[in-house]
């Protein structure tokens, strides 16, 4: 799966879309961003409600395509200026978190 | 006496701080800005707090030594010291504590520490911004055991605070807790702040920000210096009673 069909596929919003298309390697969920730096798939998805910048530096840590954010949480500008630096995709969509990993669970496996 | 006070500085050893904040750096901005007692506050680490003491001498101004600890439940906490060795001593028993998350300084940036002279001594391989294997209320009661005091940071703010972490603040022996912004009187506070005395403070990562929250501290007739020449933490504790709250 294509990072640029986390969108049609999830029903997402993409709120930063200058991301190189890469094939996603997994996925992870967690809230807590030590946890995310610590177990969250290289080259993978993020999946959190952790709407600020500081998830980008996880990104960045983990080479990540894409952080998909959940319940609608509003996104911080500088958020998005730091993915677009990085070229993290950003998708925000009104799932929650167990809802957007049992989609995403059923395309890339466990 | 009023002092004027900036308890949250971050200097190179920070990945996000900046290379050009040096400790004598950071010292020298506060005294031309009129902030006469600091802290330095870096990510999980004190290892710039020996240089800091000796550049906040040079530059006339008076020191505290801190981190800004990442316990289990990420939220930011100031741990502030009279002494730069006990600083150092609750830092060596976080990196123990932290993940085997390594920096990429490439990535994530430099945490380089340097000696007297301003010269780079080292740099911490662990990633400083994760959480050490410890609780909040342990992290507490190490630092009072220490003889340190404890002070919520930026507990206002969506990320890495008491707040966005819990969604409350707990009870807990906090000297004060830090906002970014001071309530004002009409509207409706973001958070319930319980009574504990607030103070802001500039959470400088960049030479330009050192001093932008500074706050007054009234230590009355109190001797903010005992005579080893440290910092009196008791006069510190009975003065942030008197700030708003």
């Amino acid at each position: 799966m294509k990072t640029s069909e986390l969108q049609g596929f999830l029903g997402a919003v993409c709120v930063q879309d200058s991301f190189a298309n890469k094939e996603i390697a997994g996925a992870y969920t967690s809230d807590l961003l030590s946890d995310a730096m610590a177990n969250a798939v290289d080259g993978g998805v993020l999946i959190t409600i952790q709407a600020h910048k500081n998830t980008v530096a996880v990104g960045t840590l983990k080479d990540l395509a894409a952080i998909v954010v959940c319940n609608n949480r509003p996104i911080p500008d500088d958020m998005i200026e730091a993915a677009r630096a990085e070229g993290i995709a950003i998708f925000v969509t009104k799932e929650n978190q167990f809802t957007v990993s049992g989609k995403l669970w059923q395309r890339l496996g466990s | 006496m009023i002092v004027r006070a900036d308890l949250h500085l971050h200097s190179c050893l920070s990945p996000c701080g900046d290379l050009s904040m040096s400790p004598r750096e950071i010292a020298y901005r506060c005294a031309e800005r009129g902030v006469r007692l600091a802290a330095l506050t870096d990510h999980n680490s004190a290892l710039n707090c020996p240089a800091f003491d000796a550049a906040a001498r040079e530059a006339g101004i008076t020191a505290l030594f801190g981190i800004e600890a990442q316990p289990r439940e990420e939220c930011h906490i100031l741990c502030l010291f009279a002494r730069p060795e006990t600083a150092l001593m609750l830092g060596s028993e976080l990196y123990d504590l932290m993940p085997p998350v390594m920096n990429v300084p490439e990535k994530m940036g430099d945490q380089v520490y340097v000696d007297e002279n301003e010269d780079i001594a080292g740099e911490v391989d662990k990633y400083l911004i994760t959480s050490a294997e410890l609780g909040l209320e342990e992290l507490s009661a190490r630092v009072i055991a220490l003889g340190g005091i404890v002070i919520p940071a930026h507990v206002d703010r969506p990320s890495f605070s008491l707040s966005s972490q819990l969604g409350f603040i707990p009870d807990g022996p906090w000297a004060a807790l830090e906002v970014v912004r001071m309530p004002d009187g009409d509207s409706p506070r973001s958070v319930d702040t319980r009574g504990y005395p607030l103070i802001t403070s500039s959470d400088a990562h960049f030479p330009e920000h050192v001093a932008r929250r500074a706050f007054d501290l009234d230590i009355a007739d109190d001797r903010l210096i005992t005579d080893s020449g440290r910092v009196d933490l008791e006069v510190i504790k009975a003065a942030l009673l008197r700030r708003p709250r």
